[in-house]
């Protein structure tokens, strides 16, 4: 298992500031809350801009600056990589996450009880 | 000796009815790892057959004169339908590998962003227990829930980390990402489906093995039923197909099967051997003496 990268570290303090902002903020006040981690403006507004592609956080037009805001609150976030390791579609997509244990069926969990037992 | 002809027949038995068979052995998973290298082999050789009917079909045609105007139309025709086979392959290759790696980037990079990281798992924070790995050359994840760690026992969680590990490090990733790809590129007329579905339970027995060498038994065992029985939802009780019951089984075999491992691996060695031996090398020679 790698290390998170630098930019995975900023993105997740860029993120952690609109997400307890609870209002859409401007690169400025991002800028400005994360003052002790000495950032350029240019870095932050980088990193803002990287994760409006990403789709996780949403921007709109405020004046001549853009606001920005998390598309998902942190809970929706991570219910939704819960459904996508939880889901069985059946698909080719399954494989792109290796699950400990997918579907079990009744048959299956008797199966596993029985074996329990077995061993005493 | 008709080259074209030994391959061809040997490309469709090992596509169609010799995969077909394997996947009813249910007893070859009770030695996971030959049996892994038996379909892998299977695979392969069957590609290489394929391939190499086609290319010696080609060549009979153009190498000995005189050459007539069907013989360059069948060599044509041969030589096209090779490079079908080998386009196909090559684009399911493509398309699976980069719409694999997407998804699990874009996967992994949410889960840094939310999941607090522990003991080097992470952690997502919700009520459902799960546990799975997000692979990948470039960072792999091994991610469990909060509710996965509050609900197991340490010798539980262990076993499951353990197998979640063994995943990661025998890359299992790449054996399922193989078959899936083979099963793309030739969806119906060939056993791939049940090639690719019974790799899938290899590897998930594979890791259980592995977690349990580490560990005891018994808490791998109540880790799946602790799982098993809250992550599934509702509605999908009683369906079937799952692995779960084959990996039960395999569990409870302590057993020794070193006589069926060594002759699964032989047989795997014979596959590609043989066929190269007899067939490809008598050919390759009689291109070099023409």
């Amino acid at each position: 298992m790698s290390p998170r990268s630098r930019t995975g570290e900023l993105e997740q303090a860029v993120l952690e500031t609109l997400w307890s902002a609870g209002a859409p903020s401007s690169g400025r006040e991002v800028h400005e809350k994360l003052a002790d981690r000495d950032l350029a403006y240019t870095t932050v507004m980088t990193v803002l801009d990287r994760l409006v592609a990403k789709d996780l956080v949403v921007r709109e037009r405020d004046g001549r600056a853009f606001r920005y805001a998390p598309r998902l609150t942190r809970a929706a976030m991570t219910a939704e990589l819960m459904h996508e390791a939880l889901e069985v579609t059946g698909a080719d997509r399954d494989q792109a996450l290796v699950s400990f244990v997918g579907e079990a069926s009744a048959d299956d969990l008797a199966a596993l009880r029985r074996a329990l037992a077995d061993l005493g | 000796m008709p080259t074209p002809l030994v391959l061809g027949a040997l490309a469709v038995m090992l596509a169609g009815p010799f995969p077909w068979a394997l996947s009813r052995w249910h007893g070859l998973r009770r030695t996971p790892s030959a049996a892994m290298l038996l379909w892998q082999s299977t695979a392969l050789a069957a590609v290489l057959a394929a391939l190499g009917a086609g290319l010696s079909l080609t060549t009979d045609r153009l190498w000995v004169p005189p050459v007539a105007t069907s013989d360059v139309v069948v060599a044509f025709l041969a030589g096209a339908m090779t490079a079908v086979v080998a386009a196909r392959l090559l684009l399911s290759g493509h398309r699976t590998g980069t719409s694999l790696r997407r998804m699990r980037r874009m996967h992994r990079e949410r889960v840094d962003l939310v999941a607090r990281v522990d003991g080097g798992v992470s952690v997502l924070d919700h009520d459902l227990p799960v546990a799975y790995c997000v692979p990948g050359m470039t960072g792999s994840r091994i991610v469990v829930s909060r509710s996965t760690l509050t609900s197991l026992a340490p010798a539980e969680l262990g076993a499951v980390l353990e197998h979640e590990r063994s995943h990661l490090r025998s890359r299992h990733d790449l054996v399922l990402e193989a078959f899936t790809v083979l099963h793309l590129a030739f969806p119906r007329w060939v056993a791939s489906a049940a090639a690719r579905q019974e790799v899938e339970v290899l590897v998930e027995v594979l890791a259980d093995r592995a977690a349990v060498r580490s560990g005891e038994r018994r808490a791998l065992l109540s880790a799946l039923v602790a799982l098993a029985g809250s992550s599934a939802p509702a509605g999908s009780l009683g369906s079937t197909g799952s692995s779960l019951a084959a990996r039960v089984e395999v569990l409870r075999d302590t057993r020794s099967h070193r006589s069926q491992a060594a002759a699964v691996v032989l047989l795997a060695a014979a596959i590609l051997a043989l066929p190269t031996v007899l067939v490809v090398l008598p050919w390759l020679t009689g291109l070099h003496a023409g």
